[in-house]
């Protein structure tokens, strides 16, 4: 498949230029279609993409590992060295200057010296995998998890990096990751949106709706922002309109768009929009049914914490449960986020200042819902066929900032880790030097994540493309590898 | 073309660069692009040709346009379309050239006369409404700066109503590029907007480090290039800024000779010159003489009172020379009441003759820093940068304390020290009432220096009461408070007119040298490069040394030579994409190889001729369209036609589209009744911030400034608005010369669902009872004639008037504005 050039013709050709429908000009029309398609892209089955239902189905590249993702985005740049990456050498040299980096002038300046995790490191799990007292309950299934120790970003700036991580370029207005895997697969269920970014309770990442935006995509395949404390925009009917009176105008459209549609026969772009009104009709039950996690029993909302008195940590569990539960209708992409935008460490992970006592906050409301959710999709069978990322954009650096108790961004190693489908499990891929300051073994690039992450949906990266103002675009730009040594 | 030229790798320049490795990757690129073999221009860059029009006689040709179109489709074998219908075609014509629908009397008067229309249509403001949008699209304008910030760009609206005047006044294509790229050298400052209408990290947000701030330096500079390569030359230069462009004759060089152009630029706001500025020109003088006066006054109260002289920014306290163990400043007052904040505090010993003196508090010097509080924020105020010996703002950071009021800092010495002057820089206030003490070997604490005898600083915002001065009565404290408090507003008033009003757009200094750079590694320079065009489109070059706004004004100039093989095909085609929702060339900005080749080139070429003929009128250009028979034709498929041409590029018949957002919005209100034409300035706003971080909330009413036309709606980047963002109006993070149209449930959930739509249909519905009075039929046909310019069908009628009947005529109202029809250009 490729949905490039001939996708973006047929789409705009079937949506807005007429097909008729009827009769031998029908035939002749779907044929010129198929030719078209074999022309461009001989070995390669058509892609189409029918404006009725861009979100429809479609066959990946190849067979897929995963079906759907979750990602878990731990907005603000959450501290690898106080988590997931276990330095002995930075306890031992604690309060030392870092050999060879003595001066080292990072984003915001001068650092201090090295400065020793600020949680215990414990082995867990049955691989003992050493992970920090900050995520205990994740901790704990690191059994399950493949964690990517070695990542590096370009850029050392949230807004750029989220973007980065988002998107695959620094800058604003690229198609995010869950709009080209929506764009290239569509969705398993035409009632809900196949994208759903679920935003913290405490606010919207750094870069915003360009986490999930379809940038030059068509509009219809970006994320559609909702969440247990946050419904989609414009759902009900306003209460001015009462059902029978909402019914009735719905006939009516009916019969004004049939007599212009007689006008066009066959024209698929009319026929689409007035589709888009039914399922507009039918999302209005499914969206409540889907976002109803207060439905679920209370071991399960005990499981994630959905029942703590922390309030900022129940809602985000609830949105835990509410990826969960879109997985399970078939929803193809889950964005959840971790964390607000810049805040001076307080509504997110940017620990400059004050980073343990910032900590001991997001890690409360980070730690057990992820680690239900995990658990969770296991016991149901769906981390089989769903793909857990935990990312962030980029790591912190190995010692306080000058005259801070808090780390400063450091682009140059960092960890993110991958759960569920097609991936190894216990696993530790790549690594820091001995201070956690640079990609020393297996480094990697977003990009190489980027590439993974469709190659288990069944995409090859090279061949999901776009045309854009002169480029076939992608989403790992011109870079990108699989990391094959992860695949299960 | 000179390949050997074309394909110089960027590090051939510089020996030392040299990897063997290079060579075979570049042999192996040029045998897959195919550039080895290539012997042909690209079309695009083929000097314009003198066209024939084709000699065919048939009525339905109408302009040399339908000649082409008709000759073509002879050629196919497919039949052009007989012409519309008049109600369809003043319908189209007023969405087309006004994105507004005619009112039921609007359309009455035209249909008899849809050759006058054209004029009418033309002479409107409402056509420079309608086009100014599909040009930002093309730039991606904002009125924010976009990133992390997405702080505001409070002066950037100007741009907007220079666009649209510009449109409405139809400035030849020449003058109207000339002032975006050099409008500062023939005072139209506002159009410089366009060079810095893209987005731009601010300087807070890049990294201390040097690479940080030299890649914030060349992405800051590519947003222009990019700007200007794509809206004018209609090519994607940006390719070339890591290597030589994989498909176009732009190489790396090229790029960084066009970035040299713009070597000066600076995103920010300048002087907004016009008559505006002159009124506040003419009033400096009289502005100046009261600060004067106000100055004189204070200086002979200084002396009056026999006190110090003011505090400076960075200021000295001298004592005698006394041991110390540690020195304190006790801050109990800040200028304008804001948190005590310090860039650098300095302790200078008294050294032995012959030696230098010492600033004993560096750290480096043994000094320790503690502060009573210093602030949390996202960037540090520890008050260690007190002592770490920088005080410049760019590199270094200052103390600030957590909050307003009093507080200290203080310096221990490593050793006691004879000491004689400490030495502080302000930080993000300035103290105005402190203490300077100093600890003695035995530990106790004696005051050296206090404000109590310094004339109050002009921006010393204290209470009378609170100047705390030595020796000043009351009443000369009032007095002198109330002076500075007076001179201080005369101060901004002549500060405010000295500046003159203020536009955002690009702001020039003295150029800096452009390095040419691998593979768009800031850190990787290899040589400088002076200004100059692409080379595969000409051969000027200045100097090294060039000048602003020298650069600029020579890109313009070359730009519009008539001779320029981009210039006029660009633009026309643009032309032609919003008539017919794609154009000639379906990517309208990129030219070069990886776009598409024109479906009609000859028409291409005869458009660009003419258009260069007729002055580079854009209204000229539109008329030919709208006179033609091609524009005027029917809608209707016709199955034979579909089957050879589906994507109507042949245009066999109009190929009717979805209406853009912004027009989708404005016909709601021109419909409703609501619309408020005023035109120009600051824009309305869609939520209840103009700017900043996430997290904006939406306004769900308006009051009349918020019924504009969209247009005025000031634009945040990366902010979808409500309801009407789902219609693919662009973000403005990338240019988005062609809009997808994409359909989408959310769409319609925000026009069944919105309170705005459902507002605005109940505003319908009493325009439509006002008007029609009490009789259903009556109220749904008008009702129908407002919305769709047409009387409803026998079953139309039935259904509408029942539901008018029985949920009353605001259901009419909310149905027609979801209708297929009424968001389609027929």
């Amino acid at each position: 498949m490729n949905l490039s050039q001939t996708a973006l013709r047929l789409l705009n050709r079937r949506a807005f230029l007429s097909q008729t429908a009827n009769g031998l000009a029908g035939i002749a029309l779907t044929s010129l279609l198929q030719a078209e398609s074999a022309r461009n892209h001989a070995a390669e089955p058509a892609g189409t993409i029918d404006p009725a239902r861009p979100s429809a189905p479609r066959p990946p590249h190849h067979p897929p590992r995963a079906k759907n993702v979750i990602v878990v985005f731990c907005a603000g740049a959450i501290s690898h060295v106080d988590t997931f990456d276990f330095k002995p050498e930075l306890i031992r040299r604690h309060g030392q200057r870092m050999p060879g980096n003595e001066s080292l002038i990072s984003f915001q300046g001068e650092n201090g010296n090295l400065t020793r995790p600020l949680w215990t490191f414990r082995p867990r799990g049955k691989s003992g995998k050493m992970i920090s007292d900050l995520v205990p309950r994740i901790g704990d299934r690191a059994d399950d998890i493949c964690f990517l120790h070695s990542l590096t970003t370009t850029s050392n700036t949230h807004g750029p990096a989220e973007n980065v991580m988002s998107t695959g370029f620094a800058f604003d207005g690229f198609p995010s990751m869950g709009a080209w895997i929506n764009f290239a697969l569509g969705s398993e269920n035409q009632d809900l949106p196949a994208f759903v970014a679920i935003e913290d309770p405490r606010g919207m990442p750094q870069s915003g709706p360009n986490n999930w935006a379809s940038g030059f995509l068509p509009a219809s395949f970006q994320g559609t922002p909702f969440s247990s404390t946050k419904p989609v925009r414009y759902l009900n009917r306003p209460d001015s309109v009462d059902l029978q009176a909402d019914t009735a105008a719905r006939s009516a459209l009916a019969v004004l768009n049939e007599e212009h549609g007689k006008r066009f026969p066959g024209d698929q772009g009319l026929m689409a929009r007035m589709a888009s009104y039914e399922l507009a009709a039918r999302m209005q039950l499914s969206v409540p049914e889907a976002t109803r996690a207060t439905a679920e029993p209370d071991h399960i909302r005990r499981l994630y914490g959905a029942d703590s008195p922390n309030k900022t940590k129940a809602a985000f569990a609830t949105n835990c449960i509410l990826a969960r539960r879109l997985i399970e209708r078939g929803v193809r992409f889950v964005q959840l986020f971790n964390g607000a935008y810049a805040s001076g460490g307080q509504l997110n992970w940017d620990g400059h200042s004050q980073l343990q006592e910032q900590y001991a906050v997001h890690g409360e409301i980070l730690d057990q819902p992820v680690a239900g959710l995990l658990m969770d999709l296991k016991q149901r069978g769906l981390l089989d066929s769903t793909l857990v990322v935990f990312c962030t954009e980029f790591g912190r650096m190995p010692m306080f900032q000058a005259g801070t108790f808090g780390r400063d961004h450091n682009p140059n190693g960092f960890t993110c880790w991958l759960a569920g489908a097609g991936v190894k499990a216990p696993f530790s891929y790549g690594a820091t030097d001995p201070f956690g300051f640079r990609a020393q073994e297996n480094p990697l690039t977003v990009h190489d994540f980027h590439a993974t992450i469709l190659h288990l949906l069944g995409l090859d990266h090279q061949r999901l493309t776009y045309y854009h103002n002169g480029i076939e675009r992608r989403l790992t730009n011109v870079h990108g590898n699989v990391i094959q040594e992860i695949l299960a | 073309m000179n390949t050997t030229h074309v394909h110089r790798p960027p590090w051939q320049t510089n020996p030392a660069r040299f990897r063997p490795g290079h060579w075979l990757g570049i042999l192996l690129f040029m045998l897959c692009s195919g550039f080895a073999a290539e012997t042909e221009t690209h079309w695009s860059l083929q000097p314009l040709r003198p066209v024939a029009v084709p000699d065919l006689q048939d009525p339905w040709i109408a302009n040399p346009i339908d000649a082409f179109i008709l000759a073509r489709l002879r050629s196919e074998g497919l039949p052009p379309s007989p012409p519309a219908d008049a109600q369809t075609l003043v319908r189209r014509m007023f969405l087309v050239m006004h994105g507004l629908p005619p009112s039921p009397d609007e359309r009455i008067r035209w249909e008899s006369d849809t050759k006058d229309l054209v004029d009418f249509l033309l002479q409107s403001p409402r056509y420079g409404e309608r086009w100014a949008q599909h040009w930002l699209d093309v730039i991606r304008w904002a009125e924010t700066v976009g990133f992390e910030t997405n702080s505001p760009r409070p002066n950037a609206w100007p741009y907007r109503d220079w666009l649209i005047d510009s449109l409405n006044a139809d400035k030849p294509y020449a003058r109207f590029l000339f002032e975006q790229l050099a409008g500062d050298t023939v005072g139209e400052d506002a159009a410089l907007g366009f060079l810095v209408a893209g987005p731009a990290n601010l300087p807070g947000q890049i990294g201390r480090d040097e690479e940080s701030m030299r890649q914030a330096r060349q992405d800051e500079l590519d947003e222009v290039i990019r700007t200007v390569g794509q809206a004018f030359f209609g090519l994607t230069l940006g390719c070339a800024r890591c290597h030589d462009h994989k498909f176009d004759p732009i190489t790396a060089r090229d790029y960084y000779s066009m970035q040299a152009i713009f070597a000066g630029l600076r995103y920010g706001d300048r002087r907004w010159r016009g008559t505006e500025n002159d009124r506040w020109t003419a009033e400096l003088p009289e502005a100046a003489r009261k600060v004067a006066a106000l100055e004189n006054e204070l200086g002979g109260l200084q002396c009056s009172l026999g006190l110090l002289p003011s505090l400076a920014d960075q200021q000295e306290e001298q004592f005698r020379p006394m041991i110390a163990t540690a020195v304190r400043m006790r801050i109990n007052a800040t200028a304008n009441g804001s948190e005590p904040s310090l860039y650098e505090f300095e302790v200078w010993n008294r050294p032995t003759p012959g030696e230098p003196p010492v600033n004993v508090a560096l750290v480096a010097n043994g000094g320790r820093s503690s502060a009573s509080s210093f602030a949390l924020e996202n960037q540090t105020r520890h008050p260690d940068n007190l002592n770490d010996g920088t005080s410049d703002p760019r590199l270094a950071f200052p103390w600030k304390a957590a909050k307003g009021g009093s507080a200290w800092i203080q310096i221990d010495l490593k050793q006691p020290t004879r000491i004689d002057r400490v030495t502080w820089s302000r930080g993000m206030s300035v103290p105005v009432d402190y203490e300077i003490q100093i600890q003695d070997s035995q530990g106790s604490w004696q005051t050296v220096a206090n404000t109590r005898r310094r004339f109050p600083r002009r921006d010393d915002q204290r209470k009378p009461a609170d100047l705390a001065l030595e020796d000043v009565s009351p009443e000369q404290q009032e007095t002198l408070a109330g002076l500075l408090a007076d001179l201080r507003s005369a101060q901004a008033r002549k500060t405010r007119l000295a500046a003159g009003p203020q536009v955002y757009g690009a702001v020039f200094s003295t150029p800096e040298p452009t390095w040419l750079i691998n593979r768009g590694d800031p850190m990787q320079r290899v040589e400088t490069v002076p200004p100059s065009a692409p080379a595969a489109l000409g051969n000027w070059s200045l100097g090294n040394n060039s000048q602003e706004p020298d650069a600029r004004i020579a890109l313009a100039r070359h730009l519009t030579n008539p001779g320029h093989p981009l210039t006029a095909r660009v633009i026309v085609n643009r032309v032609w994409q919003h008539h017919f929702g794609t154009g000639l060339v379906t990517t309208p900005s990129d030219f070069g190889k990886m776009g598409s080749r024109p479906s009609h080139p000859e028409l291409l070429d005869w458009l660009a001729a003419e258009f260069l003929r007729t002055g580079g009128s854009l209204k000229r250009l539109h008329r030919l369209i709208l006179e033609s028979n091609t524009f005027r034709q029917a809608n209707t498929p016709r199955a034979e036609c579909i089957a050879r041409d589906a994507d109507t590029r042949l245009l066999w018949r109009f190929p009717p589209r979805r209406l853009d957002a912004e027009a989708i919005r404005d016909s709601i209100l021109t419909v409703a009744g609501t619309l408020n034409r005023k035109m120009g300035g600051v824009g309305f706003d869609f939520f209840k911030q103009k700017g900043g971080l996430s997290d904006y909330t939406p306004h769900e009413t308006f009051p009349a400034e918020g019924l504009r036309r969209m247009i005025y709606a000031t634009k945040i980047r990366m902010q979808s608005v409500e309801i009407f963002g789902a219609f693919d109006c662009p973000d403005a993070g990338q240019m988005k010369p062609t809009r997808s149209r994409s359909i989408t449930p959310i769409q319609s959930l925000g026009l069944m669902n919105s309170p705005f739509v459902n507002h605005q249909a109940s505003l319908f519905a009493n325009r439509i009872r006002h008007d029609a009075g009490t009789n259903l039929e009556t109220q749904v046909t008008l009702a129908m004639d407002h919305a769709l310019g047409r009387p409803a069908s026998p079953g139309e009628l039935l259904s509408l008037k029942e539901l008018a009947g029985e949920h009353g005529l605001e259901q009419v109202c909310r149905v027609l504005f979801n209708a297929n029809e009424f968001v389609h250009i027929p």
